[in-house]
Formats: C-alpha cells, structure tokens, sequence
C-alpha cells in the first residue's frame, strides 16, 4: 500500500515539476518577445526623434531666415511711412505756397485794377477841370468824390497786398 | 524490522519531491507573461509650449504694440506747417500736446505703417499741454494708461516722430519731479534722460510694461525731456469740462 501511495505521490511530484518548467519556458520566450519588441519600439522611436530633430533644426533655420525677411520689411515699412509723411509735408508746404502766391496775385491784380480805375479817373477829372465852365459843378463835385473812392479803394488794395506780402 | 534498500530510497526522492514541490511559490507568485507592448509611448497630452510674451505684443505686420500706439500728426496751419506726435487712447481717441495741435487749419494724422487716418475734432485743456483729437477711423493699438506716476529711477521708454522723421523709440530713466519750468502745465511734471526732439511733442513715455506714464511735452537745454504726469492726464480725462475745442488759425 505504502508503495501505491509514494508512486502516486512521485508521479503526481513529477506532473508537476514538468508543468512549471514547460510554463517557465514559455512565460521566458514571451518575455524575450516582449524585450524585442520593445528594442524595435525604441528604435523605430529613436529614428522618428533624429527626423523630428532634423526637421526642428531645418524649420529653425527657415524661422530664422522669415524673422530675417520680418525685420527688412518693417525696416522698409517705416521708412516708406517715412517717406510718404515727408511728401505729404512738401505737399501741404507746397499747397500753402500756392495758395500765398495766389493770394498775393490776386491782391496784385486788384492793386493794378483799382490803380488804373484812379487813374483813369483822375485824368478825366484834370480835363473836366481844364474846362469846368462846360461842366456842371455839382456834377464835377460828385465825379470829384468818385475819383477819391477809385483812389481809395487802391489804397485798401495795395495795403491788402503789402499785409500779404508780409506774412 | 530493516526496510528494503529500494523502498527507502523511493521514499527519500518522493520526499524530496514533495518538500521541492511544498518550497514551489505560489501560482499568482509565478512570473508572468508580459504585458502587450504598445504601438507608440508618445504622450498625447503634451504641454503647450510657452509663448514668448513679446510675441502676444506682435501684430501680423509683425510691429510691437509700442510702434503701433503711434500717430504722427500734421499740423496744417494759416501759412505754416508743423508736426508732432500722439498715442492711441482707444480706437478713435488719441493724446498729443496742446501746442500740437493749436492753430491748426487742418490736422493730417498717419500711423506708424503711413496709413493716413481722418481727424474729425481736437480739444484742448487749459490745465495742462494736453489735447485729444478724435477720429474717423480706428487706430492700430491702444496701450494701458499705468495706475501711478513713475519713481525716480524707472526707467521709460518714448515712442514717437523727433524732428518729424521716422518712428523713433528711444529709452532712459526718471530723474526727478518738478515744477513746470514752462508754466504749461499745472502741478508737477517729470524729467527724465531719455532723448527727445522737436516733433516729439505728444510721445507716449512708457513704463517697462508698456504702459503710459507721461506724455512728453518739451525738451530741456541739457537734453532732458519733461512728461506731463499720467496722473495729471487721467485727472484731465476724467473731467470732461477740462477740455474745449482746439483753437484754430481761422479764428
């Protein structure tokens, strides 16, 4: 009986020693599997990094060249803003020439209207004088007056001209 | 009694046995298979990167808020043309001098790109060398007005049109406080070094964030620039009644 018992008992120790070896053997060549593919992960990685480094040198490159490029076109923004506000100076100093030398024309022209008017006047005024018995004194009072306006008025003229002038 | 040889050393190997199997660990203490390997060990979840806060600053011309606060302002006057400089307020207000924008005919404000932006009125306050000029379209930026005047020793930085050239930024400190040797401006006014010119009436000066301290308004015999006070200009603004239509040549 005792043999039966320590036979079974041997076949069953025997079952189990082979079971957890066949499992030990096959839980290591999965982990060996595991490690393999790991080691490809890491590798497919570590190639994806040297692109991914590459390509942030290349763009890094490329970046500094745009900022490059940026800073020439604010340069010449400026300076074209520059250049327009100093045109547009000229432009207005130019405009207020033009409108002072009109100003001062126009006055010259009223001068010269309103001085031959005078003249004029004061020519007729000597002839009718020259003959005032042919001429109604009353009438020569009042051609008299109109001169003196005629001249007045060139006086006014001339002075709007010499404040023109002065400004 | 004396065992047979055999028996006994069946018995000593099924003792062994047992007591190998009996020292055995445990099933969940075996080692176990290894987990699946994943396909990628990238994080999804990576951190933003970090934004240069002088890039928030930049518009997509690239210009910093500084440069874009600013106006170049044309004075078109009976028979004489003069310039000066401004800052955006908001989007249709900016800040220059009195004496900018005085005896005007017409004024002709540009930004810092030379858009040309329409003025539609300019007022004036009595208290200080300080106007407002409204207009028609929107101004590029607008900086913050600064809570408190600057110390002596702060440094500050002026964006504008010296000479009534290009847009100029120029930096320095605060040297001290006085009174208005010009008479133009009530209570106390700064000083400071950094460089300014005529046409730089009107500059903002700014603080080391950007925002407005002072708004300049002449130049010493040394080459210091005196500030109207950002407290003077924001007890101006809000008193509506400090300001009143710019005088103009036509009378």
């Amino acid at each position: 009986m005792a043999v039966w018992t320590l036979s079974v008992l041997l076949v069953a120790a025997l079952a189990g020693g082979a079971w957890l070896a066949l499992y030990l053997l096959r839980v290591n060549e999965q982990w060996q599997e595991h490690s393999q593919q790991w080691q490809a992960l890491a590798e497919q990685h570590g190639a994806d990094l040297a692109q991914a480094r590459s390509d942030l040198e290349a763009t890094s490159s490329e970046l500094a060249a745009v900022r490059g490029q940026l800073a020439t076109a604010q340069e010449r923004i400026t300076q074209l803003a520059d250049e327009k506000a100093q045109l547009g100076d000229e432009s207005a100093l130019t405009q207020q020439l033009a409108d002072y030398q009109r100003r001062v024309s126009t006055a010259a022209g009223q001068v010269a209207t309103a001085l031959a008017t005078c003249i004029d006047g004061q020519e007729a005024l000597i002839r009718y004088l020259e003959n005032s018995e042919l001429y109604d004194p009353a009438s020569l009072a009042s051609y008299r007056a109109d001169v003196e306006r005629y001249c007045g008025d060139a006086r006014d003229a001339n002075a709007e001209l010499q404040s023109e002038l002065s400004r | 009694m004396r065992r047979p040889p055999r028996r006994a050393a069946a018995l000593v190997l099924v003792g062994g046995l047992l007591t190998g199997c009996a020292a055995l660990p445990g099933l969940t203490d075996l080692p176990q298979p290894p987990p699946p390997v994943p396909t990628s060990v990238v994080p999804t979840d990576l951190p933003a990167p970090g934004i240069d806060a002088g890039v928030t600053q930049l518009s997509p011309d690239g210009f910093d808020a500084v440069r874009r606060m600013a106006v170049r302002i044309r004075n078109v006057g009976c028979g004489q043309i003069s310039t000066g400089s401004g800052f955006a307020l908001t989007d249709h207000t900016l800040v220059t001098n009195k004496h900018v924008v005085s005896d005007s005919a017409q004024l002709e404000l540009s930004t810092y790109d030379g858009r040309d932006v329409a003025a539609t009125a300019a007022s004036t306050t009595g208290l200080a060398d300080l106007a407002i000029v409204r207009t028609a379209d929107a101004l590029p930026a607008a900086p913050e007005l600064a809570d408190a005047d600057p110390r002596v020793g702060d440094p500050v930085t002026i964006v504008g049109y010296p000479l009534g050239r290009r847009l100029t930024v120029t930096d320095g400190v605060v040297l001290r406080s006085e009174t208005d040797p010009l008479n133009a401006t009530l209570g106390e006014v700064l000083v400071t070094d950094a460089p300014v010119e005529p046409g730089s009436s009107g500059s903002a000066a700014l603080d080391a964030d950007g925002r407005v301290i002072g708004v300049v308004y002449a130049k010493s015999n040394t080459g210091h620039s005196y500030l109207v006070p950002v407290s003077t200009l924001r007890a101006m603004l809000d008193d509506e009644a400090a300001f009143a239509p710019a005088p103009t040549c036509a009378g």
